[in-house]
């Protein structure tokens, strides 16, 4: 990768970022626990001061000077101060030069300037020291270096330097390995992508074993990718579909028409060979006329017409038309309505869905059979369900059928199938409602629709239909 | 084709004829439509029915024509040169012509018709159409049915009581389902009438989309047919081959 791009990545500025903060907070802590550090040991060394000059100063005037002697003779790192001064200043004992000005002698501990005695220092170091004016009027002074604070202070650096510096670089290192796999993803990415848009549809962005988050926007392309295959899949074959509808109707009438052009002898068989190429051309149409609008459903701009739908209500419309039918073919429709449902959504394309199930039921319905139309409500859902005698749709099929076009093969010889239940499919899934197919034998087709908007709003009972609803009870 | 009349629906008339020609006052159409030959089938069947035919080829020239010669009915295609077809019943619903539109078009989806129909057309046929239906329509916006207070209607021996709902057939009482009186009803309010199976799908049944078992109207029509004409009775209703239903007054 290019120098200047792996600077400009945002994974490795962000890594970037992340090491300063990094180091500026360890740079904070240290200093903290430098500070926290420095408080104790000069508290420490206040208190042992204290107890010192307590202890000289409750000693017999005569054995002060060797105690001092003694404890500045013990102190081998040459820490400890001690000095006893007379009451003009003239030193009596002590390694202390002389008093320093302004220097409180009210026993508590300060930090002060103090000459050593006979060893002048280029500049004096600065000590903590605690003086006390003695009952004799001789000033006892102790003190000690806290010069050592300094020494840990620098050993401290050293270990920040040392720890910082690797950190940091292990940071910028994470950092640019990051971005520089980041980038090399998307390059990848980028890649697969480029393939897709140039029509290897089947091509799926690397997901990975890893959980982490690019995985993860990984397989939700993945998954939009699969969709939009099978939809273009499913309109890369409506066309061949639509051909094969459409050729088998128009080469019936071009045939119809050839032959009675040529033989027709009376105005009564051209007449007859015109209707026939009136009813192929109609079938056409019909074919045309549902997949416009299976296109019209599919294309979702049909919100406009929602609102409240009375489940019930269509259910026992739907009986109601279909009643006739399936008493000419002798099949017994039944109707069972749980109770009033209502859903919110298009009324006349529910009524539709629920229609082409019923029709459908009854088509393939044998004589003698029986198709049940049932109506069950729950709290938050209710359920249509169509379920007949015939033979109902097999495994294999179920899918296939609710594609565009689908008719399986005993159903090619009916006419005016092939959309019917590819239209219910596009309504149920426009209204976000669930449809299920049961498995053969019998047909059982329900469709799950969701109550909980419209369930709450007060319940409509269709005075409209009130006969309707005395003729199916 | 009779001409058109201000009498209730109960009035007795000659029966149709396809070559009753030459009515005292013939129905004038004015037909918008720019596709020549398509005009061309339009005005030629019409004339065959006994209209007289005008035909303006795009929107603003139909515009023009609407206003200076007052049709009784008028056919408007919807994609026009010069004017969209809605556009021109926009503005002759704005002047307050109260002219029968029928607005033809080849966009058939619901909201397609919905929206020609809200701009003022009466009644929507989507492109290809059978001519059949199309005269049907025109006839049916012709002599659309007052909004009268009338309770009881009667055609010929048939005699519906809107209130009761009960209808008769002479003295004989028609027991009817709700279905089937609603279809009788449709049916005497427009008797001798063509009715296609597109017109009673969405007028009686109020459907918006065509069945696939496509003789669902000729059932429904069997049933009320079956009540209405008894096996020694003369027949009323009377099935049009190929086109639809007829409730015929007088043989």
């Amino acid at each position: 990768m290019h120098q200047s791009q792996l600077i400009r990545s945002s994974t490795f500025l962000w890594a970037l970022a992340v090491a300063a903060a990094f180091a500026l907070f360890v740079v904070a802590l240290f200093a903290f626990i430098y500070w926290k550090l420095d408080a104790y040991l000069v508290a420490r060394s206040d208190r042992m001061i204290t107890t010192q000059i307590q202890f000289i100063a409750k000693l017999p005037p005569a054995r002060r000077i060797s105690a001092i002697a003694d404890h500045l003779e013990q102190d081998s790192r040459g820490v400890q101060y001690a000095g006893l001064f007379d009451a003009v200043g003239t030193r009596l004992a002590g390694n202390i030069d002389h008093l320093p000005r302004a220097f409180g002698l009210e026993g508590t501990a300060q930090s002060v300037r103090l000459d050593p005695f006979e060893k002048p220092a280029a500049h004096s170091p600065v000590v903590r020291a605690v003086g006390r004016r003695l009952d004799s009027g001789d000033v006892l002074v102790m003190g000690r270096n806290v010069d050592e604070t300094r020494e840990i202070s620098s050993v401290v650096g050293e270990a920040l330097a040392l720890g910082l510096l690797p950190a940091f670089s292990l940071c910028l290192l994470a950092g640019a390995w990051l971005s520089v796999r980041a980038h090399r993803r998307v390059e990848e990415v980028n890649q697969r992508v480029q393939r897709i848009v140039a029509g290897e549809l089947r091509e799926r962005l690397p997901e990975g074993n890893a959980d982490d988050s690019f995985a993860r926007l990984a397989r939700i392309v993945n998954g939009m990718l699969d969709e939009m295959e099978t939809m273009i899949n499913a309109l890369a074959g409506v066309g061949n579909d639509i051909a094969h509808d459409l050729r088998t109707p128009l080469t019936r009438v071009r045939l119809a028409l050839e032959r009675g052009r040529t033989h027709a002898a009376t105005l009564e068989e051209l007449q007859d060979v015109s209707d026939k190429a009136i009813a192929g051309i109609d079938q056409s149409l019909a074919i045309v006329t549902a997949l416009l609008r299976l296109t019209e459903i599919e294309n979702n701009r049909r919100m406009a017409g929602f609102g409240d739908v009375a489940l019930d209500e269509i259910v026992r419309e739907v009986c109601d038309v279909y009643e006739p039918i399936a008493e000419d073919k002798r099949i017994a429709l039944g109707v069972v309505i749980d109770r009033d449902v209502q859903v919110w959504g298009d009324r006349d394309l529910l009524f539709e869905a629920v229609a082409n199930l019923v029709d459908n039921a009854i088509k393939f319905t044998p004589s003698g059979g029986r198709v049940e139309l049932a109506l069950e409500a729950e709290d938050d859902s209710a359920l249509v369900r169509v379920r007949d005698t015939g033979p109902g749709i097999s495994e294999p099929e179920r899918e296939a059928v609710l594609r565009r076009f689908y008719r399986s093969d005993k159903m090619r010889n009916t006419p005016g199938v092939g959309l019917g239940l590819s239209l219910v499919a596009a309504i149920v899934k426009l209204h976000g409602f669930r449809l299920i197919i049961g498995p053969a034998p019998g047909g059982r087709i329900e469709i799950l629709a969701w109550t909980g908007r419209a369930g709450s709003t007060s319940r409509r009972n269709g005075t409209l239909l009130s006969a309707c609803v005395s003729e199916t009870a | 084709m009779t001409p058109r009349d201000a009498e209730p629906v109960l009035s007795r008339r000659a029966p149709r004829r396809r070559a009753d020609h030459g009515p005292k006052t013939m129905n004038r159409i004015l037909l918008i439509e720019d596709d020549a030959e398509t005009a061309e089938a339009i005005v030629a069947e019409l004339a065959d029915r006994g209209f007289e035919v005008h035909w303006a080829g795009d929107g603003i020239d139909g515009l023009d024509r609407a206003r200076a010669s007052s049709p009784d009915a008028m056919i408007v295609d919807r994609m026009l040169p010069g004017m969209d077809g809605l556009a021109v019943v926009e503005a002759l619903r704005k002047d307050l012509v109260r002219t029968p539109v029928l607005v033809l078009s080849a966009l058939g989806a619901v909201d397609d018709r919905v929206r020609g129909l809200r701009m003022g057309g009466d009644d929507y046929l989507t492109k290809p159409f059978a001519l059949v239906e199309l005269v049907a329509r025109i006839e049916a916006l012709l002599r659309r049915p007052v909004d009268s207070c009338e309770t009881i209607l009667r055609v010929g021996p048939l005699e519906v009581d809107l209130i009761d709902r009960t209808a008769r057939r002479g003295e004989r009482e028609l027991n009817l389902l709700p279905r089937e009186f609603r279809l009788l009803e449709y049916m005497m309010r427009r008797n001798d009438q063509l009715l296609t199976r597109a017109m009673l799908l969405e007028e009686v049944w109020n459907y918006k989309f065509v069945p696939a078992t496509t003789n669902l109207i000729d059932v429904h029509m069997g049933r009320l047919r079956h009540k209405v004409d008894g096996p020694r009775e003369t027949q009323l209703i009377h099935n049009v081959r190929g086109s639809g239903f007829v409730l015929r007054s007088r043989q």
